[in-house]
């Protein structure tokens, strides 16, 4: 075996003109659409970087709590579940409700199970409070979160507020991203169409 | 949104790569030993003159590939360019070339297995080797009729790990075994005839066929405009590395177990291959196995490699002749039996038996000489005693450099008489001008690979005596078919049928997901009619 000089450069080019063409290849430059993409993505990366999931007694957030589950996870972010106790003001601000915090450990530790499902980290806390929006507000704030999550009302509760009032003043006045879930069984458009649809079908036939 | 299934897009940059990889990267295990075998100390020159023709087909496939994405390929192109009969004669030169694919890859699949399985030898045992090649084509037939297909996933990496191993096989040879003054003596006293240079330069082109594959799949790859142009050229400069860079190293080789001739005497490296049809199917698999310490491993993994690249290749042949004939039918260049679909397995299975049927009669005439006596004497009279894998890569150059010919015509038609359509990707050197008011740009380097390419023909024609009759042979069988089916159908026999090709070329942009480039169409139609109207 004989090393020759031409053979060294010779195999020294091949290899950095193999390895330089195919990164280059691997490379190409991005289109509109694709940085718009990346741009949405960008945005949703800052957007889960923090993330409150909310419940409270007017708040149903358990499927909301899924899908931010599964955000958090492909973020690789934490989530912070918090329950609020609205105390009402004929009690003392730091009454015992057993009724309410039980129903909050249920949820939280629903939360908590959701979490653990999807491989994400999650805290919990149940938080006393007289106004539930005033109070989602302060923890944001406190926690610098990137985005609320939240889940609708309780179907019937309000009829002036669709959202709720809480829901409403909470995404009206926070700074951060919020994501509200309407389950689609409290809507009525819907359901009329599909009865319109029933009620049309016989005279059709 | 069209309510049609389209193609998904889901070929990515090294999808696309290895799509063309599979079918043009597999060509080096087969030309290199054809080569050295015909064009001997001057195969380095054959394959840097081919090469260099390649890459001027490769940068006019690039161009139009990315201009018109869709999966006909160069028979859409030149039926885009030149009208129906042209582009029927283009296309049915690519089913040639695929047709040949099947059998000639597979063939050479099984030259590579003989490397480690004595049983298959072509030489020793024939009937094996033939039955084993006919199995091939037979499975092959079969898997793609009941719809299996290698996944794209297996695909990428079998190219991963050829690009892979050819490379080191190449970095290690020129690092332990080269030796430039073995190079400038065998090119010094091995010089072939001229008749030989061009035997080997025909034959050089069929280690870069396959860039048809690239812009078949141009209709599912992921942003064709702008990533086509990239793997086209990465596959150009690749396949120009290795068959540079496998020839030279071939004929300045210092081999690590050196072979003996019947005298006694050493021989080099490239005397294994005249008159061997067994060494010439397995070059590279001998070629690696004698790399000092690298070849220890290289001669198990190589030749098992080679085989599943080479029969990768052939099945490319398969799904890309049935590919092509379902598009000609659907241009009405071919009877619609080629579009049918199997009611059961939703595959072309009219087509995909056809041309595997062709393949198996190519196959029988390939290695009849082998098989019985008497042919072998009728071959030694009419044709010079070619044998079986010349005779296949004979026909598989023509097929080849008849359709690069025409492509590149479509290339400067299409050039002068479409200039609205965005080319991502423009060949370079052009000369400007004018043609019915429009300021386009004439391709000089088309010019030059029509010259190349057309001589490579030439050659192939002068010097292959199968090729030479079996080639044209085929092209004038199309061509009378052609007329009759026209003629059948009530259609123009020598004029195009009319083509709507503005609304076509929005479809193929919009379908490609290249927006920006369909406004820029819509903007050069525009500005193109307003000339038009202040002309008038």
């Amino acid at each position: 075996m004989h090393i020759s000089l031409a053979g060294v450069l010779v195999a020294v080019f091949i290899a950095g003109m193999m390895a330089s063409t195919l990164w280059w290849m691997l490379h190409p430059p991005t289109s509109f659409v694709q940085r718009l993409a990346a741009q949405a993505e960008h945005q949703l990366e800052r957007l889960v970087g923090s993330v409150i999931v909310v419940f409270s007694a007017d708040i149903e957030s358990g499927h909301m709590m899924a899908l931010a589950a599964k955000l958090a996870h492909g973020e690789r972010s934490d989530l912070f579940a918090v329950y609020v106790v609205e105390v009402p003001f004929t009690l003392p601000p730091d009454a015992t409700m057993p009724d309410e915090e039980r129903a909050a450990l249920d949820s939280l530790g629903a939360a908590e199970a959701i979490a653990m499902h999807s491989g994400v980290n999650i805290r919990t806390d149940i938080v006393k409070t007289r106004n539930t929006s005033q109070a989602v507000l302060d923890l944001a704030k406190r926690e610098k979160a990137n985005l609320i999550v939240l889940g609708s009302y309780r179907e019937g509760k309000y009829t002036s507020a669709p959202l709720g009032s809480d829901i409403e003043e909470i995404a009206a006045n926070a700074k951060c991203d919020v994501l509200i879930g309407v389950e689609g069984k409290h809507g009525t458009l819907l359901v009329d169409e599909t009865q319109a649809g029933a009620d049309a079908s016989p005279e059709k036939a | 949104m069209s309510s049609n299934p389209q193609l998904r897009r889901a070929v990515t940059p090294w999808g696309s790569f290895s799509w063309g990889y599979s079918d043009v990267g597999a060509d080096i295990f087969i030309g290199l030993g054809l080569v050295l075998a015909y064009a001997a100390g001057a195969s380095n020159f054959a394959f840097l003159f081919a090469g260099l023709v390649y890459v001027c087909i490769g940068l006019a496939y690039t161009e139009l590939a990315a201009a018109y994405p869709v999966a006909g390929g160069g028979q859409y192109f030149v039926l885009r360019g030149l009208g129906d009969l042209f582009g029927f004669i283009a296309g049915w030169a690519v089913l040639l070339d695929f047709t040949i694919d099947i059998t000639l890859f597979a063939w050479s699949s099984v030259d590579y297995m003989s490397q480690l399985l004595p049983a298959v030898l072509a030489s020793v045992h024939p009937w094996s080797h033939f039955l084993v090649v006919l199995g091939l084509i037979g499975l092959l037939c079969l898997l793609n009729v009941i719809g299996v297909r290698e996944s794209t996933a297996f695909q990428g990496s079998v190219a991963a790990v050829d690009v892979l191993s050819e490379t080191l096989i190449l970095c290690f040879g020129f690092l332990f075994a080269f030796q430039p003054q073995i190079l400038i003596h065998t090119m010094h006293v091995s010089w072939p005839s001229m008749f030989g240079l061009m035997q080997g330069t025909s034959l050089a082109i069929v280690s870069f066929v396959g860039l048809e594959s690239i812009s078949q799949a141009a209709q599912e790859t992921q942003r064709p405009a702008s990533v086509i142009p990239r793997t086209s050229v990465v596959l150009i400069l690749t396949i120009l590395i290795y068959a540079v860079g496998y020839s030279n190293l071939a004929l300045g080789m210092q081999m690590w177990h050196p072979v003996h001739d019947a005298h006694g005497h050493a021989i080099a490296f490239w005397q294994l291959f005249p008159g061997n049809g067994d060494n010439q199917g397995k070059a590279v698999a001998l070629l690696s196995a004698q790399i000092p310490y690298y070849g220890l491993l290289a001669q198990f993994y190589v030749p098992i490699l080679g085989a599943i690249l080479l029969l990768i290749s052939a099945n490319s042949g398969v799904f890309g002749s049935s590919r092509i004939a379902y598009s000609m039918s659907t241009s009405k260049l071919l009877p619609s039996v080629f579009q049918r679909i199997h009611a059961r397995f939703r595959t072309p299975a009219a087509s995909i038996l056809t041309f595997c049927g062709l393949a198996v009669v190519v196959l029988i005439f390939a290695a009849l000489p082998q098989l019985d006596h008497g042919a072998r004497a009728v071959y030694q009279r009419l044709f010079h005693g070619e044998d079986g894998i010349t005779f296949l890569g004979d026909l598989y150059a023509f097929g080849a450099a008849t359709s690069y010919s025409f492509v590149f015509v479509a290339l400067v038609a299409l050039r002068l008489f479409d200039p609205m359509t965005p080319r991502k990707f423009k060949i370079p050197f052009n000369i400007p001008m004018r043609v019915r008011g429009e300021r386009v740009e004439f391709p000089i380097i088309a010019v030059i690979g029509f010259i190349g390419i057309f001589s490579i023909l030439v050659f192939t024609l002068i010097t292959h005596d199968i090729g030479r009759v079996a080639g044209p042979g085929w092209l004038i069988l199309g061509v009378f078919l052609y007329f009759l089916y026209r003629r059948n159908k009530k259609l123009p026999l020598f004029r195009s049928q009319p083509h709507d090709w503005r609304t076509a070329q929005t479809s193929i942009l919009k379908n490609a997901g290249e927006l920006e480039l369909m406004d820029e169409y819509h903007a050069n139609l525009r500005a193109s009619d307003e000339r038009k109207r202040a002309l008038r």
